[in-house]
């Protein structure tokens, strides 16, 4: 179910649901997906469900955030082909571009990937792991099961056309005030640890290594470490994770999990054709990144970026871009220190030489700083701040 | 459906309650007691109880909205954080260049997830100082709708005076753009 998680998302951390795996959730060896659901009737109950969804999608299909790039909405759609086997073609994924880290599937198949867990993952590997959880829900059926186990339907229709209506809002206010009614309709811990399970055996069955799912989870923990206020949240059990155990939790009965799945020969990561896919997009989603500003949990990232790919000026400048902006104690130091090495590394834009003119600016070095201006202009001579950078140099 | 009417009828209560509508002229109007500027008559003020910056519209806020942020102080934000959020919002700061400026804005304007986009950035008189106007495009988040805006600002004395235009691309934007330039136009720092 979107809405909920959604909500869960917005105003901390990804979670894909934290759930747990029970042992035998969806024992290994036993386990083979159903065969393809058909539509159900309209006048049934999950016919309404699946009505609900219809509509939504239909407006997520005309969004101004998807994302509609062809070679990457294929890439990833391709991958949860694979994974879904069969149920392909009941299934459709929709690239939605908002910088939180969440991934979900609808009962009627539509799938929605946001542009933060594109971010974040760091392979193939992890993002077939949150895939595959999410067709996990699917195969499943755990919407069904979740309408049935609500006493009255029409109390559920409301309260879903009012999660559709914050979710579209955006208001991290109206979530967090419907957090408590959103955790009614949020999946169980049930549901979560077979869907978690359900994930892993298809990751493994398409070779993908299983310790990818715990990584990804690891990462989101450090990341969380890294701002104050989430890792506040977080810790401190607010309405974020109310109904669920904890990541660390969630990691250890991941890896017993892998372990009695077995399959040693699932080893592929796929980190360069994941790096590929997205290298086109990385600027604007960490444009929209920087626009979370919760530069600790951005710093964590893209740490953990830069110890895969040392020499890529873009990561660098991005580091630069976090503490120019945060701009506490030593940053506008540590920014210039990343604008300077970005430089002299590949694919830093020509926007590091402005950044490192204002930085200057800021520190009063300002021979320095239209040194910078100049080159920026030099490189983007029709930059759209062009004109008041040109303020900051002497008339030549 | 019995309970949703319920609860819409409660929200425009609740709503109906709060949000004052005024009529800002024809005439010299005084805005947050910092600027003043001169109204055609066609704007309407609406008093937003824990909003940021003083708003003006004529059609209405999700067709065309006037800010005001006028006479912020070193160490204030343009807008509170949103309820419920534990988070302190950026805050202006006397020593900041116009592009932070601009990023100030940005932040604020994003806060539910609407996308903001630079399209120039260019020194201008505003207000009797010199100063900083700026155009951008942005997608609001809650219903897709492609907006334009243009915003002119100044820091005088270590206040920040800025107003921020902004109306539907289609049809809205241009609509209301010339009344807007002439209301950034007349506008004077109270002393």
């Amino acid at each position: 179910m979107i809405a909920p998680r959604r909500r869960r998302i917005v105003i901390g951390c990804g979670c894909l649901a934290l759930g747990a795996l029970a042992p035998g959730a969806a024992a290994s060896g036993a386990w083979h997906p159903p065969a393809r659901f058909a539509r159900p009737h309209e006048a049934s109950e999950e016919g309404g469900l699946w009505g609900m969804f219809d509509r939504e999608e239909a407006r997520l299909k005309r969004s101004a955030f998807l994302v509609r790039d062809p070679a990457l909405n294929d890439y990833v759609t391709r991958l949860a082909c694979r994974l879904a086997g069969e149920h392909c073609a009941d299934l459709r994924v929709y690239l939605v571009r908002t910088p939180h880290f969440n991934a979900s599937m609808a009962p009627n198949g539509m799938m929605q990937v946001w542009s933060g867990l594109l971010l974040r993952a760091a392979n193939e590997a992890q993002l077939a792991a949150v895939l595959g959880h999410e067709i996990g829900h699917f195969l499943a059926r755990h919407s069904l099961e979740r309408l049935r186990d609500v006493k009255s339907r029409a109390a559920f229709a409301n309260f879903l056309s009012i999660f559709f209506a914050a979710a579209r809002a955006g208001n991290v206010g109206q979530f967090a005030q419907l957090g408590v009614l959103a955790s009614l309709f949020a999946f169980t811990r049930e549901q979560e640890r077979e869907a978690d399970r359900i994930g892993l055996e298809l990751m493994t069955r398409h070779g993908y290594a299983p310790g990818e799912a715990t990584a990804i989870w690891s990462q989101l923990l450090d990341e969380i470490k890294g701002d104050a206020v989430t890792y506040e949240e977080y810790a401190g059990r607010s309405v974020l994770f109310a109904t669920h155990p904890p990541i660390e939790e969630r990691q250890k009965l991941l890896e017993e999990a892998a372990r009695e799945i077995g399959r040693p020969e699932a080893t592929n990561l796929g980190a360069d054709s994941y790096r590929a896919a997205l290298a086109r997009h990385r600027t604007e989603f960490f444009a929209d990144e920087l626009r979370r500003r919760r530069y600790g949990e951005t710093l964590v990232l893209l740490e953990r970026m830069r110890k895969a790919a040392a020499d890529d000026g873009a990561l660098e400048f991005f580091r630069g871009e976090v503490y120019r902006m945060r701009g506490e104690g030593d940053d506008l130091e540590q920014a210039l220190n990343a604008y300077r090495h970005a430089a002299a590394l590949h694919g830093a834009p020509p926007e590091l030489f402005r950044s490192e003119g204002l930085v200057l600016r800021q520190l009063d070095q300002e021979a320095q700083s239209r040194t910078a201006f100049r080159r920026y202009l030099e490189l983007k001579p029709t930059a759209e701040d062009a004109e008041l950078i040109r303020t900051y140099l002497p008339r030549e | 459906m019995r309970l949703r009417s319920a609860l819409l009828a409660a929200a425009a209560l609740v709503l109906g309650g709060c949000v004052a509508m005024v009529r800002m002229g024809p005439g010299t109007v005084t805005v947050r007691d910092a600027i003043s500027v001169s109204s055609d008559g066609g704007w309407n003020r609406l008093d937003v109880p824990g909003g940021g910056g003083e708003v003006w519209t004529s059609d209405g806020l999700s067709l065309d909205v006037l800010t005001f942020f006028v006479g912020i102080k070193d160490g204030e934000p343009l807008a509170p954080a949103p309820m419920g959020s534990r988070r302190v919002p950026p805050a202006f700061r006397a020593a900041m260049l116009p592009h932070q400026i601009v990023e100030l804005y940005e932040a604020s304007a994003t806060q539910d997830g609407s996308t903001f986009r630079l399209e120039r950035l260019a020194p201008g008189a505003f207000a009797g100082a010199e100063g900083f106007r700026f155009d951008f495009s942005m997608t609001r988040k809650r219903d897709d709708v492609a907006l334009r805006g243009i915003a002119w600002g100044a820091v005088v004395k270590g206040k920040l005076y800025l107003i921020a235009f902004r109306a539907p691309r289609l049809h809205y934007y241009a609509k209301h753009l010339p009344r807007a330039e002439a209301t950034a136009r007349s506008a004077l720092i109270r002393p």
